[in-house]
């Protein structure tokens, strides 16, 4: 390609992101809408700028390796600085993007899109380049040369008018909610407030949440949120004889086929309802489709139907079936592929429990809805029940129960709260759940139209729960080495 | 401070289009402006500088 007509084209695309993402947006959308730009979004517009300036740069002095290396850095950080801005607004609500909306994407996006593009056309440049261009002095300009840089000092001149309006002279910065721009002084915030004192520097923030770990809280009944909890009576101890591939991860009891359901890792067991033969099982693929990682919860749907929910609220539905096709089941499973059909495979959305793992899972027949509760992790702490109707298995509620004042129940201190127990096991049965906390080895009771914990039990003699199910009038609570106590249920109190 | 980043790239592209003997001070005042800028995006963002999403 002739010289000259590169240089053209660099200056043409000069002039187009000086015009079209800066200088639009200050002349256009600052002084005419009042759009003020947000500090990430300062930051983004001044990359664009310094690659424009890079560009001019290389019309004045030719296309040194300097200049070309140091444009597709600043594109690159800008790339990441678009796709970290993207990452705080991506997953809201249709149609909750921030700032102002240019052809369907929000300004952020275009600046991830832009920079991506200034990265692509270094590398075209580089490929077009030669020796012969690399000169010793400046090159003359030329009359798009100079409009260029022309253009590019007048958008920047109305850049640092916009600037010092919206964020001042230092040391005042850029702020996370801009207030709209004005020309009158008396309109402009200077603020200090990035500045601020924050938590340490981070990498993912609020998002660098543990895995969640029974084994990691103190059982201890004394230590718990809820004072003089009375102790349940042990009816009796045992202990899981039948082979399994992993540790205990959750039960459930049917009452109709006198059976129950037991899950591991990944395994799903039907037992016989004295807990000594195992009936059929399955080895579930957690990679297939879904991630459904560890399996933390476990009920039955109907009597041949069971749900398996993993830590991270994806879920599978297995139906019975002694006609299962072992060919077509290989990819749903790792073991004994004719034993179970599968129904469905996907992941419960929550709102209130976005930010914390589960480790339960019930069903309530009477209302058609599984449940789920909340564990804490060192970023959130919120004991949160979600309801999800069963016909589509999509979030129908989300409470914080509170204790009922009929219950008698009081914190064992002034800032003691539900919030500190760590819930690995639920059941349901007339309109009411227990819940086994594996810290503090408490039982709940919750009324769960009234949203409200009506009774509390401590159940000592068992380290770090991690099932709990109602047979008769009897809770059956298993941890994940197989032992098992067999307690008087407490959903008639209160 | 992106007032005063302006500035710089404003006294920058002067010195390109008035005075093209002054290369070396125009490219280390363009480093300084783009060390500004990822100081400042890192100031603004230091609670959670990676996006925040699953990974």
């Amino acid at each position: 390609m002739r010289r000259e007509l590169l240089y053209a084209i660099l200056a043409l695309a000069v002039l187009a992101i000086s015009i079209v993402p800066v200088g639009a947006a200050v002349f256009l959308l600052g002084f005419v809408h009042g759009d003020s730009p947000c500090v990430m979004c300062w930051e983004q517009r001044t990359g664009m700028a310094i690659i424009a300036l890079i560009g001019l740069f290389v019309l004045r002095y030719g296309p040194r390796p300097k200049y070309i290396g140091l444009s597709v850095l600043v594109g690159a950080w800008g790339v990441f600085m678009g796709l970290r801005h993207v990452g705080m607004h991506a997953a809201r609500d249709v149609g909750q993007g921030f700032s102002i909306e240019i052809f369907g994407a929000h300004t952020y996006t275009w600046a991830f899109f832009i920079f991506w593009v200034c990265v692509v056309t270094m590398g075209g440049l580089l490929l077009a380049m030669k020796e012969s261009d690399l000169s010793a002095g400046p090159r003359p300009l030329l009359a798009l040369d100079k409009l260029a840089m022309g253009v590019f000092l007048v958008v920047i001149a109305g850049n640092i008018v916009q600037a010092f309006a919206s964020t001042g002279p230092p040391p005042y910065m850029g702020q996370g909610d801009p207030v709209r721009f004005s020309f009158q002084p008396k309109n402009w915030v200077w603020s200090l407030e990035e500045w601020a004192w924050a938590p340490p520097v981070t990498l993912r923030g609020r998002w660098s949440i543990e895995k969640p770990d029974a084994a990691s809280v103190s059982g201890d009944p004394g230590a718990g949120p809820l004072a003089d909890l009375p102790v349940l009576p042990v009816k009796e101890k045992r202990k899981l004889a039948v082979p399994l591939r992993g540790t205990v991860t959750d039960l459930a009891y049917d009452a109709a086929t006198d059976r129950f359901c037991l899950t591991t890792q990944n395994g799903i067991y039907i037992l016989d309802g004295s807990l000594t033969r195992v009936l059929r099982y399955t080895v579930v693929d957690p990679g297939f489709s879904i991630d459904l990682g560890r399996f933390a919860g476990a009920t039955f749907l109907d009597s041949n139907t069971v749900m398996a929910l993993g830590e991270n609220k994806s879920y599978v539905v297995l139906r019975e079936s002694d006609q299962a096709d072992p060919n077509r089941n290989f990819r749903f499973f790792l073991e004994s592929f004719d034993r179970f059909d599968e129904v469905s495979r996907s992941r419960l959305g929550t709102v209130r429990s976005r930010m914390m793992y589960v480790m339960s899972l019930a069903y309530d027949r009477a209302g058609n809805s599984v449940y789920s509760v909340t564990v804490p992790n060192s970023k959130f702490r919120r004991l949160v029940v979600s309801r999800f109707d069963r016909r589509d298995l999509t979030l129908s509620e989300e409470f914080m129960p509170a204790i009922a004042p009929e219950s008698g129940l009081r914190f064992s201190g002034e800032r003691r709260s539900l919030d500190e127990l760590y819930v690995t096991g639920a059941a349901i049965a007339g309109g009411r759940m227990v819940a086994i906390s594996a810290a503090y080895s408490t039982v709940l009771t919750l009324e769960l139209a009234a949203h409200t914990v009506v009774a509390a039990h401590a159940i000592p003699g068992i380290q770090a729960p991690v099932g709990i199910a109602i047979k008769g009038s009897d809770l059956y609570i298993i941890n994940a080495a197989g032992d098992i106590l067999v307690v008087e249920h407490t959903l008639g109190v209160n | 401070m992106e007032f005063l980043n302006f500035v710089i790239l404003f006294f920058t592209a002067y010195l390109l289009l008035r005075k093209p003997e002054k290369e070396r001070l125009a490219f280390r005042l363009l480093i300084v402006s783009v060390l500004l800028m990822v100081t400042l995006f890192l100031i603004a963002t230091r609670t959670a500088i990676l996006p925040g999403v699953n990974y």
